[in-house]
Order: structure tokens, then sequence, then C-alpha cells
């Protein structure tokens, strides 16, 4: 066999990545809107799925505030694209810096029923001629969104990261709702449970292609996909990932061998945070409307069973395993009736994979794509290799000896 | 709404005065060779306390330390803050009214025992196994939904002890079948790395049990009729002022606190379970086997305990205190598949605050946060934000905890 089996995964790793690329010109159903918006969705939840395996499965670490991070990415760009304006002249109504020959302006938050108008509306009455009001662009907005996660990200890390492991999973679950609560609570600034509109990710279309064309946004979302798959590839194979997989199997031995345990947690914690917060705010901008329900315990709960069913100790079983998911689940929406009851699918696929994520937890550790890689990188053969020259020893009579 | 710059202020110079004696205290005892474990903890208290007043003489004269110095610089910062408050906000009616300030207080407390109740059960589990159950809100969830089908749905009219019966068994039954099948191998050796395992078994079993009671009982909110009438009564003193008058619905005392009846009730058989509970611990054999697995299970093992019955036994009984504490609220709160993870972060705190596996703690922790909540609650000028500010009352304990003394009021060193 010319094709070495352990090669076989980065070759069907390739012909995806090819086959992903080439999909939008090569697929022309009726359905293509559905499926590009599923695949983007896809690569959202893929991207979430496998840097929470890398802070949980490689790194040990168990957060249950990665949604919350992502809605920090979220709303960091859609309360830059909503209250930051660049005019050419001073407005004198609305707070305003300098800023590089122009004004940078915020405007004043106008809740959701308000009917007055902002303190742009007002000053546009007596602005001079010829002043330019620009909005921000969509691109700072998502670098600001994702600094933003990355400083949380960090402040989070270095506060609960010095304890145990259960302390994070217990510290973040309460970030996430508390974020939720602030988020739904301070209505005048992000519009509570009515949402916060983001716009398109190309505002005015790209190479021809309308603001609301899915083709755009789908390579946007592949790339920083495939970009965030190959920095924590690089990641993992480097020493940083060596490191946090020490800390991983055995904090102690870890710290004694040198290795500077709480700044290697805190490091994977910012940086699965920041790509968390990216993810966000590109759907964000893509969905175009955020509501503080995007991070319910729900949404977290399935990039959970997504990272676990698929895989949470190798970050590519985990995209893969979100993809497929995101599918299933998208395909079994349809309810149906079993004599007198009606099966309400969109809840009872929720419960069905509640047991599939225990069932695999319990049965299944690596989870259902994993064990397919590594059947191909032959892992299995080399543990079975250990496991035989253990055997020899234990039984060879003078073995102790040596 | 007039709130003023005082409160801001003094809470910047708490909070900064905190700090500078977080930071710079344990540097002074080091330089000193003196022992720093307590060193920042007390810092930020008597910084946050007295400001320089209090922290010079500390830096000077470095005297041993001990996690007790903090405690009256601790109430001293809450008069402050509290004096503040008042000062910045005279108007409020958590300021202007005495018999509000008592009906929140007694309303705190009433629902910090149930709070305590539920971060029992937990504490309970996480002493003998060794576990967090992240689907203890769901328990909780549970026990409220059973009662109110029970009452309203399965059996209608029957009596509200039965259907708290009804509910401890099935969360019982819940917490004993998960623990067999999911949490038995753990210490059986059969599962690698049983600590993350734990996490996200319980988080999955979280996950179904809350989507498997959305499927079958719908997202509507759902509320059960009060459990019990008050009888009529009324007792005044020889002077005519009132000490005692109940109506069907409300209890009041002295004309200043009233307690509603369903709050007093569920305050009520929490109470007694806890006194059923510690019984139950500490003079009974089973009992007494719990704790002493939670001491040294190997220990334990030897002396004729058998460590996985136990275990299965403490889920259990975890579960249920969670399921009877939500039984009893589901008169008091609308109740929705949902209410598990406020309820679950809620108990997270409490246990932290009060320190992983501790039992007093766990009780302390929820009648403190129970408190905290109603002051915040109650004073908090915008009352819609309050009500939803409600979870974040808890994480600012949380992050307090964390910061200061992570092994919690009555927690053993980790």
């Amino acid at each position: 066999m010319s094709l070495e089996r352990k090669k076989i995964p980065t070759y069907l790793g390739y012909l995806a990545t090819a086959f992903l690329l080439a999909f939008p010109f090569v697929y022309s159903r009726a359905d293509y809107d559905f499926i590009m918006h599923l695949w983007i969705t896809a690569f959202y939840y893929a991207i979430l799925a496998s840097s929470w395996s890398l802070l949980a499965g490689y790194a040990g670490q168990f957060s249950f505030g990665h949604m919350a991070f992502m809605a920090i990415g979220a709303y960091g760009a859609a309360l830059y694209s909503n209250y930051i304006r660049f005019v050419t002249n001073p407005t004198g109504t609305c707070t305003e810096i300098p800023f590089f020959g122009q004004y940078l302006i915020i405007l004043d938050a106008q809740g959701v029923t308000s009917a007055s108008n902002s303190c742009l509306d007002i000053a546009r009455e007596t602005l001079p001629r010829g002043t330019v009001i620009t909005q921000p662009s969509v691109w700072t907005g998502i670098l600001i969104g994702v600094l933003l996660g990355a400083l949380f990200g960090f402040l989070i890390g270095r506060l609960v990261l010095r304890l145990r492991a259960t302390y994070l999973a217990l510290f973040t679950i309460g970030f996430s709702e508390i974020l939720r609560a602030a988020i739904s609570a301070e209505i005048d600034i992000t519009q509570g449970q009515a949402g916060l509109e983001l716009p398109p990710l190309f505002p005015v279309g790209i190479f021809g292609y309308a603001p609301t064309d899915k083709l755009p946004t789908y390579y946007v979302m592949l790339l920083v996909f495939i970009a965030s798959m190959g920095i924590m590839t690089w990641l993992v194979n480097s020493r940083f990932g060596l490191f946090v997989r020490s800390i991983r199997e055995d904090e102690e031995a870890a710290a004694a061998l040198g290795v500077n345990v709480v700044k290697y947690k805190v490091r994977v914690f910012v940086i699965t945070s920041t790509i968390a917060a990216a993810a966000g705010a590109l759907q964000g901008h893509y969905i175009g409307i955020i509501t503080p329900n995007i991070l319910i315990i729900l949404q977290m709960s399935l990039v959970i069973a997504m990272a676990v069913i698929g895989g949470v100790e190798n970050i590519y079983a985990a995209a893969i395993g979100a993809i497929i998911i995101q599918f299933v689940l998208e395909f079994l929406r349809n309810s149906f009736d079993i004599g007198p009851f009606v099966i309400d699918m969109s809840i009872w696929r929720l419960v069905v994979f509640g047991l599939i994520l225990m069932l695999t937890l319990r049965f299944q550790r690596n989870g259902l794509i994993q064990p397919l890689l590594d059947w191909f990188s032959r892992s299995d053969v080399a543990a079975e290799t250990v496991a035989i020259r253990q055997q020899e020893s234990i039984g060879e009579p003078g073995g102790g000896e040596a | 709404m007039e709130f003023g710059y005082i409160f801001w202020w003094t809470l910047l110079w708490v909070i900064g005065w905190g700090i500078i004696g977080n930071i710079v205290t344990p540097r002074i005892y080091l330089r000193r060779d003196l022992d720093v474990s307590q060193a920042g903890l007390v810092g930020a208290s008597v910084g946050a306390a007295t400001g320089p007043v209090g922290l010079i003489p500390l830096w000077l004269r470095t005297p041993q330390l001990s996690a007790r110095w903090s405690v009256i610089p601790g109430l001293l910062v809450i008069v402050i803050l509290a004096f503040a408050f008042a000062q910045a906000d005279p108007d409020n009616l958590c300021v202007a009214s005495s018999s509000f300030i008592y009906s929140q207080l007694s309303n705190g407390i009433v629902i910090g025992i149930i709070y305590g109740l539920m971060a029992l059960g937990l504490t309970l589990i996480f002493s003998i196994l060794g576990v967090v159950s992240f689907a203890h809100g769901e328990f909780y969830m549970i026990g409220g939904m059973v009662v109110y089908y029970f009452l309203n749905v399965w059996f209608e009219g029957s009596s509200p002890i039965m259907a708290i019966l009804a509910a401890c068994l099935v969360t019982f039954a819940i917490g004993v079948i998960f623990e067999r099948i999911f949490l038995a191998p753990m210490h059986s050796g059969e599962v690698e790395r049983p600590g993350e395992y734990a996490i996200l078994v319980t988080f999955g079993l979280a996950f179904f049990l809350q989507y498997l009671v959305q499927a079958t009982a719908g997202a509507n909110p759902v509320k059960a009729q009060r459990f019990f009438d008050f009888p009529q009564y009324e007792l005044t003193s020889s002077s005519g002022a009132e000490i005692i008058t109940t109506t069907r619905g409300n209890l009041s005392l002295f004309d200043a606190v009233s307690i509603p009846n369903p709050r007093f009730t569920a305050a009520l058989i929490a109470i007694l379970m806890l006194i059923l509970l510690l019984i139950f611990l500490y003079r009974t054999w089973v009992g007494r086997g719990l704790r002493a697995v939670s001491e040294d299970r190997q220990a334990a093992a030897v002396a004729g305990i058998n460590p996985a019955t136990m275990n299965t036994l403490a889920f259990g009984l975890g579960g249920m205190l969670a399921g009877l504490s939500g039984a009893t609220l589901v008169q008091v709160f609308s109740w929705l598949p949902q209410v598990g993870v406020v309820a679950s972060a809620r108990s997270f705190v409490i246990i932290v605050l009060g320190g992983m596996g501790s039992l007093p703690g766990a009780f302390v922790g929820g009648l403190m946060v129970g408190l905290f909540e109603a002051a915040g609650a109650g004073c908090i000028p915008d009352p819609t934000r309050a009500a939803g500010y409600i979870p974040a009352y808890g994480m600012i304990i949380l992050t307090l905890v964390l910061l200061l003394k992570p092994t919690g009021l009555f927690g053993r060193e980790l």
C-alpha cells in the first residue's frame, strides 16, 4: 500500500478543506441559502467546540463560560457599531473626543421605546454643511470585541485559575448567568430581549455580492475557522501544548518540573476566550441581531455536547463533531405525532443529545470521532505494544532485578 | 432617581484601600519573614474598613494574624457602606421605613434557610463523593415540578405533605439511579481522570433533565397554591399594641415585620428537615457512616462501612435536599424548567462561601446569601433592575471570596 495509513486523515483534511472552499460555487440547488446558512453556523459552532476542547481536553480546565466570552465579543462589536460615530465637525451635543482630525462621538443610549432623537439627530440641525458622519468600520468593532474577550479572559483567568479546576467551572457558570442578567437588565444600552442590531459584515457588499448574500460571510467564517484550527494545531504541537498537557495530567508534577502552572493555564484560557469572542463577533454581524439568549446555558451545553461527542481530547474531532451535530440537529427539527402525542422534536432532540452526551462520557470517553482518527494514526497499536511490553517485563522471572 | 455621589465615592475609597491593604500587607509580612497566609485577607479588610488609620499601625507592628482579625473590620465595612448609602439616598424605602427593613431582613433569613438547605445537599455530595454536582439546580426544579403536578394534575386536592414526600422520593430516586450508572464507576477506577469526568457528566445530566422536563411539562411558568392557610389569630399586648396578627396569607409581628405565608411555610418545612437531617447524620449508624466516609474513605472502609453504598446514599440525599427546597419554594416563585440554573449558581456561591464540604458553612452561607440578596433586591433604587440582577449579587460574594479567602468561611485548607 503506497498510501500510509497514518497520513490518510491529513489528506482527508486537505480534501475536506478543498471541498469546503469550492462548495459555494459547486452547489446550486434551490435550498442554497439554507444550506449556506447551515454551513456558516456549523463553522461557528466548530470554532467554539474546538477552542473549548483545547481548553478542556488539552489543558483540563473546564469552563462553562465559553459562550459568555462569545457574547462579550458579539456585544463588544455591537455596542461599538451602535454607539460610535465619526464626525468631521464637533457636534456640541454628544460626548466627543478629537480623533485624528475627526471627532469620535459616543451616542447617548436610547432604550427600546424611546421616541426622542439621539444627540446626533439634534446636532444634525446645526452642523455645518459638508460635515461627514461615518459609521465605524465593522472590522474595528470585531477587533474591539475580540480584545474585550481577551481582557475578560485574562481577568477571570487570573482570579480563578490559581484554584482547583472545579472553581473555574463554578465561577464561569455564574459569570455567564450574571452577564446574561446584566445584558437583559440594562435595557437602555443593550435593548435587553429586544436585541441589538448589527450591520452585515460587508455593509456595502463586496466583489459584486450584496450585503445579504451568504457567500462572503461563508468564506470569512471558513477562513476564521481554518485560521483558528491552524493556530491551535501549532500551539498543541509546540512546547506550549506539551506544558498544557502536562498540567492536565498532573498539576503538581508539572509545577515540580518547572512549568509555571498558573501562567500557562491563564494563557490557554485567554487564547480560547479570544477565539470564542472572534466567533461571537462574526456570528453577531452575520445574524444581524443579538439578544441575551445567545448565552443561555443551552448554547453552552450544545457546544460541550458537540466537543464531547466528537472527542474532547482532540480539536479536530471536536470540530468535526460540531459540524456533524449542527447538521443533524437542524434536520431533526420536524415534529411528528405518535398517536395522540405530539412529539415536539425541537425539544426532544435536545433531550436525546443530553442522553448521548452522558452515555458518550460514560462508555466512549474519547468521543465518537476521535477513535476513527486514532485508528488511522495507529495510536491504538502503540498502546497495544506498550501493554505487551509491560506484560512481558512483569512476566519475566528476572525482570525485576534489572 | 436621586442617587448621590457620596455612596460611589465611599465605595471607591473602601475598594481602593482594600486593594492597597491586600497587596501591600503580604509584602511587608514577607519582608519580615512572617506568616503571610492571612495577611492578604486581613490587610484587605482592615484597609477597606479603616483606610490608612488601621493599615499603618498594622504595617508598623505586624502582629501575628489569624482569619478572625478580619471579622470586625468586615462588619465595619458593611456598616460604613450602609451608612454611606443612607446618606446618599435618604428617601429610599430601605433607609426610611423601618418596617420595610425588618420585613426584608426576615424575608432574607427565611429564604436564606431554604437556600442553606439546598446548598447543604450540594456540600453533602461534595464532602462524600468529592464531586460538585452541576445538576443540583435541576433536582431543585424537579422537586418543584413534581409538587405542582402532584397537586394540580395527578392527584388534585391531595395533601401537600404527600406531594412533598413524592418530590423527595422522585429526586432521591433520580439521584440514586444516576449515581449507580454514571458516578459509581468513577470510584472503582474504571474512569480516567474522575474529576473532569464528574464535572462533565453532571453537567450532561443537568442538560438532559432540564430538557426532559421541558419536553414533557412544557415551557410555561406554573405556580402551586400555598400549602396551608394560617389560622386567623390576633394577639395584642396589654397596652393594646399588636404582637402577632395572622391573616390567611400573611403573618405580621409587632406591626413591623410581615412574612408572607408561603415563605413562612417553606422555611418551617426547611427547618424541620434540617433537624431531621442533623438527627440522621449524628444519631444513626448510617449517618455516622456517611460522615466517616467524608473524613477518610479508607479508614471507613476498614471499619466496615461500604463507601460505594455511602456514595449512592449521599448523592440521593443531596439531590433530595435540593428537590425538597424546590418543593417548598414552588408555592413562592413561579416555576419553569429553567429555574434550576440560577438556583445552581446560587448553591455554588453558598458552598464556596461556606467552605467546600462544610455542613455548617453551607447553612451560614445560605443565610448570608439570602440576606445579601434581600438587601440588594430591596435597596437598589430601580426595582425592575434590582430584580434582574439577583443572580449578580451572589457573584459579587463569590468573586470576593475567591479573591480574599478561597477556602471559604469554614473550609478545610486546599
